[in-house]
């Protein structure tokens, strides 16, 4: 794990790691859907702050793996453990969990029927229990955050993707969440919009949050992430450094992935 | 996800854009003849259809009119028995308590209207357009109709003053920048008060039925009478100023609060209306003090205490097992005979004590939701007590209102209490839960293969049969279980496919932000689900307000009832049935147009296929 520091880093990622807590642990988690297997024994650590991108083919598992964390998919074997809460079908472990860990869709999946604010102060509200002042203030501060505030009092369908997607992360930094997951938020949005998402996941990787981002955004791979992790056919094939990872991968298939796509 | 289609996309464009847009070329308005040629003849089959169509219209009206104006038709027997198709029997000394429902539905409606501030301009070519129209409609209805000479030029003189005005406006209205506009409700406001005005002015004569030992039809020249026209008049007066009342308190409070207030008197408006007002129950001051006011007072005591405890969030799981007992509480007290009121009560306070955990939160929170629960308590206890009280209305036979409106009062409690079981078995269906899931099925099933006629009969002959000791149900009060459990099972059918509509995206992403399966679905689902079933659901709730008629099966004397047989059945009227059946046509469309009409008002307001 620490091989991020002892690389000539490329961007973000010069934080010393060695001595951070674990915040998500994986052991052996495997499923299945019907016969096919999506997770063959996945294993990994990812400690606090760290910024971990998964990288891979489509139907590689990297979706399925990162929505298992917050049990929106359920693993058959092995443990994984998010902030010493294993998750198991007890249902108060998995609202722990949930509000400790916000997630961002591909498909961005806002509340159609509110406005912007309502959409990311109504969890804090009815989650959190907080005041609807106190929440709607922190809503507003957030908003500005990602640079929308003019846009609380619209309806998502008015915003453009990239909109959207910022008031998504908005939505999940309003639960004040200890660990981030990002599903290939940039894949549904045309290319001009992709930059404004990417420039606020760097800003919140810089702030020190744990993030796990499926992407296929190599840029945002090179510059943002700490540690780079490889999947293939359900299984982690390769782990690494940014610098690592594309200057001299060992394994054959992540040099054919990296040969295709750069 | 399908809610950001093509429709959103148009719709971001054109919110953020910040080029001044042009608009787009006006399309030329075609001379009458060409429109005709391009819309009427435009290809041989098209025109024999227009051709066949006209004959069979310009046929069917004239049938009609001929049916309408021919000298034998008994019409003064709607005119006489207005009071009988409206109200039944209730007694003529006591028809004040009716005003003063018409009253209080107008005001609720009048300031509905303000706060939710209904109504549309207008442009006046368009009201001109539409009145050259109508103008010219009843120059060809005149013509068709078997009018005497004298009356057809009257009434010529009349269509071609409406034509007149209408051509007036239309050319003053301007267009563009200069167009005109008119509030739809002025409009609606000058419609009723020609109605009004109308009956003071125009001799319709006056009608009335004398119930004396030889029973008597008087029928005398002049305008109808003063108990008809001046109420009516008074009704405008009350919804204007309730309109007027509602924009005061539009602008001086805060909207949502009103709205909230408003739709909670809406609902409490039936039962209201119908038990405490029409049904004037005769309070046995001594009971309500020694029994009523005790029972009211120890479960608003200990509900209270309960629930202020139920709503803390340290009490955690140990509060959701207590909510569960008192609900089996609630159950077991059907095992052994006790007051009716002691066992609603405790239903309620499950209720309530099940859903705290989802309210739970602040001292706030925690004191408006035991508020909440005092105030149906309160209503409840008085509801209940009212209807066990007797009337001092006395009816012979039956329930004590009829016609037209005991249809409204079945079908407005038949929709108000069937749409939230209708959402209980919706979520029941599709929940994960094993048991919910194939209780609802059945039941959704079951009474979908029975025939409402049978549910009818069942709930009016056999269910007081099946009833515990000590349980007295009134018919009217079981038919409408009935028609309830009924209703509810076709709604349920019709949320579900709302809530099919709303995708897994939308649960995961509510489930992401760590809400409960109970938040889920009240923020997010059903919201969203309910959008979509706007349609259906209103579809439905018109044949419910139809559906009511088969009431008279079971002997109720609804509006078809007593126009099918209550008044022609009446020496004086011998075979008047298509008389007042074509009277009561007229009565089903208005109400069904208007929820059609309120429908369309309610997806556009929710935006349904837009955001």
């Amino acid at each position: 794990m620490s091989d991020a520091t002892a690389t000539e880093p490329t961007g973000g990622h010069t934080k010393d790691l060695s001595r951070a807590r674990d915040m998500i642990l994986c052991e052996d988690v495997s499923k299945w859907y019907g016969d096919f297997q999506a997770l063959d024994k996945v294993s990994a650590t990812i400690k606090e702050q760290e910024v971990v991108v998964v990288l891979g083919p489509s139907g590689g598992g990297k979706s399925t793996w990162i929505r298992c964390i917050n049990r929106l998919e359920i693993h058959q074997e092995g443990r994984i453990i998010v902030d010493d809460v294993e998750l198991t079908n007890d249902l108060r472990n998995i609202e722990q969990v949930r509000s400790e860990v916000g997630m961002v869709f591909q498909q961005f999946n806002l509340f159609p029927h509110l406005k912007v604010i309502d959409n990311v102060s109504l969890a804090p509200i009815w989650v959190r229990k907080k005041p609807r002042a106190e929440a709607e203030e922190q809503a507003m501060a957030l908003l500005e955050r990602v640079g929308i505030p003019e846009q609380a009092h619209k309806y998502p369908g008015q915003l453009s993707g990239g909109q959207q997607q910022r008031v998504a992360i908005a939505r999940a930094l309003a639960m004040e969440p200890k660990i981030m997951l990002f599903d290939e938020v940039t894949s549904a949005l045309d290319p001009e919009m992709v930059k404004e998402v990417l420039d606020i996941m760097k800003a919140l990787a810089l702030s020190g949050m744990t993030m796990m981002v499926v992407t296929h955004e190599m840029g945002f791979a090179k510059e943002v992430a700490d540690r780079i992790m490889f999947m293939e056919e359900g299984q982690i094939v390769e782990v690494g450094t940014p610098t690592h990872f594309f200057e001299n991968p060992t394994e054959d298939r992540t040099k054919l992935f990296l040969s295709q796509i750069l | 996800m399908a809610g950001f289609g093509i429709g959103s996309e148009i719709a971001s464009v054109a919110a953020t854009a910040t080029v001044p847009i042009t608009a787009p070329p006006e399309t030329p308005k075609l001379p009458p003849r060409e429109w005709v040629k391009a819309n009427l003849f435009s290809s041989p089959f098209n025109s024999v259809l227009t051709v066949v169509s006209t004959a069979i219209l310009l046929t069917l009206s004239w049938n009609l009119l001929k049916f309408i104006f021919n000298p034998i038709r008994q019409w003064n027997a709607s005119a006489t028995n207005l009071r009988l198709l409206m109200t039944r029997a209730y007694p003529e000394e006591q028809y004040l308590r009716i005003w003063v429902c018409v009253a209080i539905i107008l005001t609720l409606a009048g300031s509905s209207m303000a706060v939710w501030r209904t109504g549309s301009a207008m442009p006046v070519t368009g009201l001109g357009r539409k009145l050259l129209a109508t103008g010219a409609l009843l120059v060809l209805l005149v013509l068709l109709a078997p009018f005497s000479a004298g009356a057809t030029v009257q009434w010529l003189l009349a269509a071609l003053v409406v034509a007149a005005v209408g051509e007036a406006l239309r050319r003053t209205g301007g267009r563009g920048e200069t167009e005109r506009t008119v509030s739809t409700l002025t409009l609606q406001v000058v419609a009723l008060a020609g109605l009004v005005a109308s009956l003071w002015v125009i001799p319709f004569g006056h009608h009335s039925y004398i119930p004396k030992r030889i029973p008597q039809v008087m029928h005398e020249p002049g305008t109808v009478a003063l108990s008809t026209k001046l109420p009516w008049t008074i009704m405008l007066v009350v919804v204007v100023a309730a309109y007027f009342g509602g924009v005061l308190l539009r602008d001086r409070l805060a909207e949502n609060a009103l709205r909230v207030t408003l739709v909670v008197l809406w609902l409490l408006a039936p039962p209201v209306l119908v038990y405490l007002i029409l049904r004037d129950p005769d309070f046995d001051m001594g009971h309500v003090i020694g029994t009523d006011i005790p029972i009211f007072l120890a479960y608003a005591v200990l509900g209270s205490t309960l629930l202020l405890w139920l709503t803390r969030p340290s009490t955690g799981e140990i509060g959701r097992i207590v909510a569960a007992l008192v609900l089996l509480a609630g159950f077991a007290t059907f095992l052994s005979p006790m007051r009716m009121v002691l066992r609603l009560d405790l239903l309620l306070l499950a209720t309530f004590a099940l859903a705290a955990p989802t309210f739970a939160g602040g001292l706030r929170a925690r004191k408006r939701y035991t508020g909440a629960w005092l105030v149906l308590l309160g209503v409840m206890s008085w509801l209940i007590t009212s209807i066990n009280t007797a009337s001092t209305v006395r009816v012979p036979g039956g329930f004590f209102i009829g016609g037209l409106a005991i249809t409204l009062m079945v079908a407005i409690f038949t929709i108000v209490l069937s749409v939230p079981l209708g959402i209980a078995l919706a979520l029941a269906r599709t929940s994960t839960m094993p048991i919910f899931r194939l209780l609802a099925t059945w039941f959704i099933e079951f009474v979908r293969g029975v025939p409402l006629i049978t549910i009818l009969i069942f709930f009016s002959i056999m269910l007081p049969l099946f009833l515990p000791r000590g349980m007295h149900l009134g018919e009217v009060a079981a038919v409408i279980i009935g028609f309830v459990l009924f209703s509810a099972a076709y709604m349920a059918e019709n949320i579900r496919g709302g809530l099919q509509s709303v995708t897994r995206g939308q649960h995961e992403a509510a489930e992401a932000v760590g809400m409960t399966t109970a938040q889920k679905t009240v923020f997010i689902v059903l919201p969203q689900a309910l959008r979509v079933a706007i349609p259906p659901l209103v579809g439905h709730c018109i044949g419910v307000f139809k559906e009511t008629s088969l009431l008279a099966i079971i002997g109720v004397f609804d509006l078809l009832y007593m126009a099918r047989y209550v008044v022609p059945g009446q020496t004086e009227f011998m075979g008047s049935a298509r008389e007042s059946i074509l009277f009561v046509i007229p009565i089903y469309w208005i109400v069904c147009s208007r929820m059609s009409k309120a429908s369309q008002r309610i997806e556009q307001r929710t935006g349904l296929g837009e955001r």
